[in-house]
């Protein structure tokens, strides 16, 4: 519909525009599989994923700070999903992105020496967490940093994409498109068609 | 050795080819049809059962693509499916995106399926409101059509009671979800309707489809067949009478004519071999969709038709009109925040929309003629777009992107541009396609008039949503480009006057008896609803009136 038309355009510009790699590696958590629904799935598990872009001192920022955007905390997270391997994979595949995220991701570095003394992957979780608060909370923004929050913009845009469309991701939000209806889903709640008088099942 | 002559070149397998094939083959007539791309395989073609976590790119898509904008519809799922290799040019100022599926069936295979009738505030339009001139036919004239469609095809809905969107023959409709509760609620406020879709697809069994099993994957495909396309729909009973033959990967560069100026038939492009064919026939059906038809028709110069086949009106090519899309508000309902999830995304589509209500008794009551309807939408997606917006990082905005997940909603606008003499198709002088054929230029701009009704329902949709008890959070900056909503019309219209319209009020063109065309080419404009099911309708009348001609010996049969 329109409303997604905007915003999913909004995603998939910084999913940006390169050529598609001929050939791939598998991904130790994401299981790629090739056939329909039905057909014996490829599954290509290495046990340990490949970079094909960031650098080895990179890829455990990335997936570090994916863990960060979505921890795991009672249900599983960004690593456990294998995000940082989708964020990699993409950006192998889009030459307009790689210059932005490599330079962010050296910004990171030089800010966590500049404010404590080590690269970003060696601080405490909450030495990690108050860099980048600053970055990703409107109420927490520092001048001067427009830079950092750009690159933290499109690392949360990144891992969201990666997330949500994982399988983890799908239980996660308990997608309905993980299941399919013998007849044609009506609201719960007859009597109520304001919905006025909903109790919060999460609050 | 002698030629083969066909009774009919259909060219073209959409919504409008598709139903002229199967009328005419079950007519007793020998159909070729020529369609520019393959058949599909919903084995191989059809992604939409396959998680994203299954696709190359997450459904995302490769980057590459994506630097061409190629519609909402053509994505990793169904790229098979659209032409990616035929250019188009722009005239100075003109935007415009150009999405063609060229695989056996068109459009049909991955369609809106919102199936609403044109009515005769539609076809009486002009005599309403004084601007350019009613339809050659008035409603109670296809109205059987209709029907017969709607009985072919099955389309989901309510009886309703409003002229400006009339019934016709439904199953059952589509369950409203929670978000329509609130909305309709919402906008019973403000006073505008809220009501079922007219949607295509089949809420139970229907003529040997099976019923929908509501994946919510339409628009990527559906190998089930729980939806009207022409493969599923029309082309098994066209090739059940064996006298249909489908040349695929056919491109058609122009209609043949003889020393009279009659079509002979048509000459393609094997796409494979990438040479020039020529097929014959007693009687041509032009239904490439509305731009490409009139570019084949351009394209089809001869010394009697110096200006394209049929055009000695000049109008081919003119009267282009679109559908404005946009988005005129989005937000979410506080109302679902934290709530379970449901399955608010099935039909992939809208499941109920706001139909026209303005200017339905005074046709000058708003500041703009004519009027717009919008469909509502949101709830359950197949992903969170709206965790973007959101502030933070980690569990809790973990936590926010699944409570707000029940919530979103947005409103989409479908509004018509007016006919006008700045917006049409020609040939591009200079520039030709990988095949050496002159590629379509395209001439747009929105009127005064649409843009009226766009910044109208902004503040209208704006009001629904806050009496709905929902939070405004923005809409679309500016409409979506043109040629977006893939409801073209006009470049071919019928009329009366041959002198200003191209075909008759039968879809035969003025000039050339045996030239016919059945798409939306031929409409006058695109009111406020959907085009295909009125192709359908009227693809189904011209066809029987061609049948009728062939009867009475005016294209002789074989």
């Amino acid at each position: 519909m329109a409303g997604q038309g905007i915003q999913r355009r909004e995603v998939l510009r910084i999913l940006g525009t390169a050529a598609a790699a001929a050939h791939f590696p598998g991904f130790s958590k994401w299981t790629f599989a090739c056939g329909h629904i039905g057909n014996a799935a490829l599954q290509i598990k290495p046990a340990e994923y490949r970079p094909q872009f960031f650098t080895a001192a990179e890829f455990p920022m990335v997936e570090r700070l994916t863990e960060i955007i979505i921890p795991s905390d009672g249900t599983p997270g960004a690593k456990e999903a294998g995000v940082a391997e989708f964020i990699d994979f993409m950006v192998a595949n889009d030459p307009d992105v790689k210059y932005g995220l490599r330079t962010g991701l050296a910004w990171l570095n030089a800010h966590a020496e500049q404010t404590d003394g080590k690269p970003f992957v060696e601080l405490t979780p909450e030495q990690q967490t108050s860099l980048l608060e600053p970055l990703g909370f409107k109420d927490k923004a520092r001048p001067g940093a427009e830079a950092g929050r750009h690159f933290f913009r499109m690392m949360r845009k990144y891992t969201v994409a990666g997330f949500y469309t994982s399988e983890i991701g799908y239980k996660e939000l308990d997608n309905p498109a993980l299941k399919f209806y013998a007849e044609s889903p009506k609201c719960p709640h007859p009597g109520d068609p304001e919905h006025a008088d909903l109790s919060s099942a999460h609050s | 050795m002698a030629k083969q002559i066909y009774d009919v070149i259909v060219i073209g397998t959409g919504a409008g080819g598709g139903m002229a094939i199967k009328t005419l083959c079950e007519a007793g007539l020998k159909v070729c049809a020529l369609n520019a791309g393959r058949r599909l395989d919903p084995e191989k073609d059809f992604r939409y059962h396959r998680m994203p976590w299954d696709m190359k790119f997450r459904g995302l898509d490769d980057p590459k693509r994506l630097s061409q904008s190629f519609g909402y519809m053509d994505n990793e799922y169904t790229k098979a499916a659209w032409d990616h290799e035929i250019p188009f040019t722009v005239a100075p100022g003109t935007k415009w995106m150009w999405p063609r599926c060229n695989a056996v069936g068109g459009k049909t295979n991955f369609w809106g399926r919102s199936s609403a009738r044109f009515g005769e505030i539609d076809f009486r339009a002009a005599s309403l409101d004084g601007y350019d001139v009613d339809w050659p036919l008035p409603y109670e004239e296809i109205s059987p059509f209709y029907t017969r469609v709607e009985k072919m095809i099955g389309v989901a809905s309510t009886v309703q009671n409003r002229p400006s969107n009339p019934d016709g023959s439904y199953l059952p409709p589509f369950n409203f979800r929670c978000l329509d509760f609130i909305l309709e609620a919402g906008c019973k406020k403000v006073g505008v309707p809220y009501l079922p879709d007219r949607c295509a697809q089949l809420t139970q069994p229907h003529e040997g489809h099976p019923a929908c099993h509501f994946c919510g994957e339409c628009t990527t495909g559906c190998d089930v067949g729980a939806f009207f396309s022409t493969p599923y729909f029309l082309l098994p009973k066209a090739e059940a009478t064996k006298n249909l033959e489908l040349l695929t990967n056919a491109l058609a560069k122009n209609v043949l004519v003889d020393e009279n100026g009659h079509a002979t038939g048509v000459a393609y492009i094997d796409r494979k071999t990438r040479q020039e064919v020529e097929v014959y026939g007693r009687a041509v059906v032009v239904a490439a969709s509305c731009l490409e038809s009139a570019r084949i028709m351009l394209n089809s110069k001869s010394r009697q038709w110096p200006n394209g086949i049929a055009n000695s009106s000049g109008q081919l090519g003119r009267n282009l009109c679109d559908h404005l899309y946009g988005e005129s508000a989005r937000g979410y309902l506080p109302q679902l925040v934290g709530q379970p999830s449901f399955p608010d995304h099935v039909a992939d589509s809208t499941i109920a929309w706001m139909p026209r209500w303005q200017n339905l008794k005074d046709p000058h009551e708003e500041k703009f003629i004519r009027g717009y309807s919008i469909y509502p939408d949101g709830g359950c997606s197949e992903f969170p777009w709206f965790a973007n917006e959101l502030d933070g990082f980690g569990s809790s905005f973990k936590r926010e992107i699944k409570r707000r997940y029940p919530a979103p909603v947005s409103f989409g606008i479908q509004a018509p541009s007016l006919r006008s003499d700045t917006n049409f198709v020609d040939l591009d002088p200079e520039v030709k396609d990988p095949y050496g054929m002159p590629v379509a230029r395209m001439h747009f701009e929105w009127d005064e008039n649409v843009l009226k009704m766009w910044e109208h329902s902004k503040q209208v949709c704006a009001e629904v949503l806050r009496a709905a008890g929902g939070v405004l959070e923005g809409s679309g900056e500016a409409p979506e480009i043109p040629g977006w909503s893939l409801h073209e019309t006009g470049t071919c219209r019928m009329g009366n006057d041959p002198k200003n319209f191209v075909t008759n009020r039968f879809g035969q063109t003025h000039d050339v008896p045996n030239l016919y065309v059945c798409d939306a080419s031929v409409f006058l404009s695109c009111t406020d609803k959907t085009t295909t099911i009125s192709i359908l309708a009227f693809s189904l009348r011209t066809s029987e009136h061609l049948i009728e001609n062939f009867r009475r010996g005016e294209h002789r049969a074989a």
